[in-house]
């Protein structure tokens, strides 16, 4: 009979490892979350030239816990007319997906809940779940700001996933795997994935901000036009629980960017100790976490024309030719990546000067047409 | 041990008659889709129960699986638009009211 | 022990794939109706992992419960609802139907039990290499055809839903 890990039988061994990763998952998200919210708030302070949070706790570390227990004493108010079984479901169908997509997340080598080839269509699939929540908690709270709130998101999540997905279609591709930990280990050295493939990061991370809710694609919450979107008729502990699944949403996101394209859990020392690849996977996470905190305190919120319009005719376009592109270098120079590469950072040039150019000169004719009419 | 494969035989056929009394007694619009997609993942499951337990060595029972996904995902966007336009030209979604063929 | 773990999670999936179905059928409120096609999915899911078929059981989720029942819901959203749900059920032809049930269920239940389990040939781990292989390479036409399909849908779906320019709202 097979011997498992520290002489324990690998059936039970199996059960065991999944079991630990997903207490592990859930201290994460808790902690995760509390850590984001008070970051969230220092960052956008910092930018926006104030002090944030200072007073309960030393730098005010405190105050977002100070916060939870608030929430958690909350009443539980729900309004008359709401749809209570999917009222009250709702949370829970949101939070779950995100809770299980943390199995996968590789934090180092041998500190991965499940390694197996089909992990990162695993997180695809989880991440498409949110959904169903969402529109559910718009249909449920019977409040036409929720309701549009919900159908607004459910447009945008469905029609973001689509770049999302194919801007990981690419690094699989080019790495040939599907297994986190297999993608991690395909990029040891400085050369990470993103020097290869900088288009399909760029893509990944415009799609990943709408896919989380993220300014400038905050729409769905939109409180200036929707209140708070589907948000609307929840409070206390279950729009908490929203919360965290953002938040966490935000750190599942921001981790396949790590693994896909900053080399994942490998950084100076790791050879030597292993351990330190938790470290670094971590550190660089939460980098992009930062990075999506100064986006939203810079940028302002598109409006929703403009929001599907950039994801049908700009990324979608972009990442499918990037897929065809991709695929034929890598068939008609196997083995090696400099091709790609090159069409690559062509395409991110393109995305970053030539769109804005073109954009600019149809705004131009634009306004010389306006001013025309209004003069005749 | 392993669950024989007649078992899964007996679910999909369940589903897919649970499926067909629902497109013949329900004669809302969309409670039609739905039970027609009912029916498609019973067929789903008998492919897959086929393709992992009858010895097939290669994946075509998965493969058809993958086309039946196609074919259903096709089937609910142009029903759905359907039954709306539909709904547009006369405020129904019974399928014993919409008879006319002219608008 | 762990012998017994398949057939009781196949019997729970079973109960919720035939249960959650019935429901479908059988319940009023066609919110939860949608809800429960989404379950019936999931457990469908389950079986397919049970089943070993890891990748299909992941496009069952992504495609079913992901963006059909979304489909749906904005259906039912966007459709009035009344309640005269059923036209045949609880009628006089109840029995009948039954009789006629039971004739058509008797072979299929025979039928089903007839396979015999060919011994494992497929080894137990995943079937996303193995199915990717088939889909491209022997079945890359009819690969191809399908997206032409789904092209077709696509349009054929934002044609029939497009409001004409002079078209007033109602």
């Amino acid at each position: 009979m097979a011997v498992g890990p520290f002489g324990i039988d690998p059936v039970i061994w199996a059960v065991l490892r999944l079991l630990i990763a997903l207490v592990l998952a859930v201290l994460l998200v808790l902690n995760g979350a509390l850590l984001q919210i008070y970051l969230e708030r220092k960052v956008q302070a910092i930018i926006q030239d104030r002090y944030g949070p200072l007073h309960v706790g030393p730098f005010g570390l405190l105050q977002t816990f100070a916060d939870a227990l608030k929430l958690l004493g909350k009443e539980d108010v729900r309004a008359r007319l709401t749809d209570s079984a999917f009222f009250i479901a709702a949370p829970a169908i949101v939070f779950a997906p995100m809770l299980a997509s943390f199995v996968v997340l590789p934090f180092s080598k041998d500190f991965t809940g499940m390694d197996r080839n089909i992990g990162l269509l695993y997180l695809t699939t989880l991440g498409s779940m949110t959904v169903l929540g969402i529109v559910i908690a718009g249909w449920a709270s019977n409040n036409k700001y929720s309701l549009i709130g919900g159908l607004r998101s459910a447009g945008q999540l469905i029609s973001y996933e689509v770049p999302q997905i194919l801007a990981l279609v690419t690094v699989v591709l080019a790495v040939g795997s599907m297994s986190m930990v297999a993608i991690t280990e395909s990029q040891p050295g400085p050369l990470v994935n993103v020097l290869v493939l900088p288009l399909a990061f760029v893509t990944y991370f415009i799609a990943a901000l709408a896919e989380t809710n993220r300014a400038p694609f905050d729409l769905p919450e939109a409180e200036s036009e929707l209140v708070a979107g589907f948000l609307t008729e929840y409070s206390g502990m279950r729009w908490g629980v929203f919360f965290l699944a953002e938040y966490g949403e935000v750190t599942v996101v921001c981790a396949i960017m790590t693994t896909l394209w900053f080399g994942g859990w490998h950084g100076p020392g790791v050879d030597a100790v292993p351990a330190l690849g938790i470290l670094w996977f971590t550190l660089k996470t939460y980098a992009f976490v930062i990075a999506f905190m100064w986006i939203r305190a810079t940028l302002p919120r598109l409006r929703i024309d403009q929001l599907m319009g950039f994801c049908w005719k700009v990324l979608i376009p972009i990442a499918l030719t990037n897929i065809l592109a991709t695929a034929v270098l890598l068939l008609a120079y196997p083995g090696q990546l400099w091709p790609v590469a090159i069409v690559n950072w062509l395409g991110v040039a393109f995305l970053v000067f030539g769109l804005p150019f073109m954009q600019k000169r149809r705004l131009g004719r634009f306004r010389g047409r306006v001013r025309a009419a209004t003069l005749a | 041990m392993h669950v024989p494969l007649g078992a899964y035989l007996v679910i999909s056929s369940a589903l897919f008659f649970i499926g067909v009394a629902g497109v013949l007694t329900r004669r809302n619009a969309v409670v039609i889709l739905m039970c027609v997609e009912l029916m498609l993942n019973a067929a789903n499951l008998a492919l897959v129960a086929f393709s992992r337990r009858f010895g097939a060595i290669d994946q075509r029972g998965s493969v058809f699986v993958v086309f039946v996904f196609v074919i259903a995902a096709a089937e609910v966007a142009v029903g759905l638009a359907i039954v709306l336009s539909a709904y547009r030209n006369r405020p129904t979604v019974d399928v014993d009211e919409v008879r006319a063929l002219k608008g | 022990m762990f012998d017994l773990i398949e057939p009781i999670v196949f019997a729970i999936l079973a109960v919720g794939i035939v249960g959650a179905a019935a429901a479908v059928v059988l319940i009023d409120r066609i919110t939860s109706a949608a809800l429960l096609m989404a379950f019936t999915f999931l457990c469908v899911a389950g079986m397919f992992l049970l089943l070993g078929a890891e990748a299909v059981a992941l496009f069952q989720v992504l495609i079913y419960v992901g963006a059909i029942t979304v489909l749906i819901l904005y259906g039912v959203m966007f459709t009035p609802q009344r309640h005269r749900a059923y036209a045949l059920f609880f009628q006089k032809q109840t029995p009948l139907a039954g009789v006629v049930v039971a004739l058509i269920a008797l072979p299929v239940l025979v039928f089903s039990f007839s396979f015999k389990d060919a011994p494992d040939l497929q080894p137990r781990g995943g079937d996303l290499i193995p199915l990717a292989t088939s889909l491209f390479g022997d079945y890359a036409f009819p690969f191809e055809v399908a997206s032409v399909l789904l092209l077709a849908a696509m349009v054929g779906a934002i044609v029939l839903v497009r409001r004409d320019e002079d078209e007033e709202l109602p």
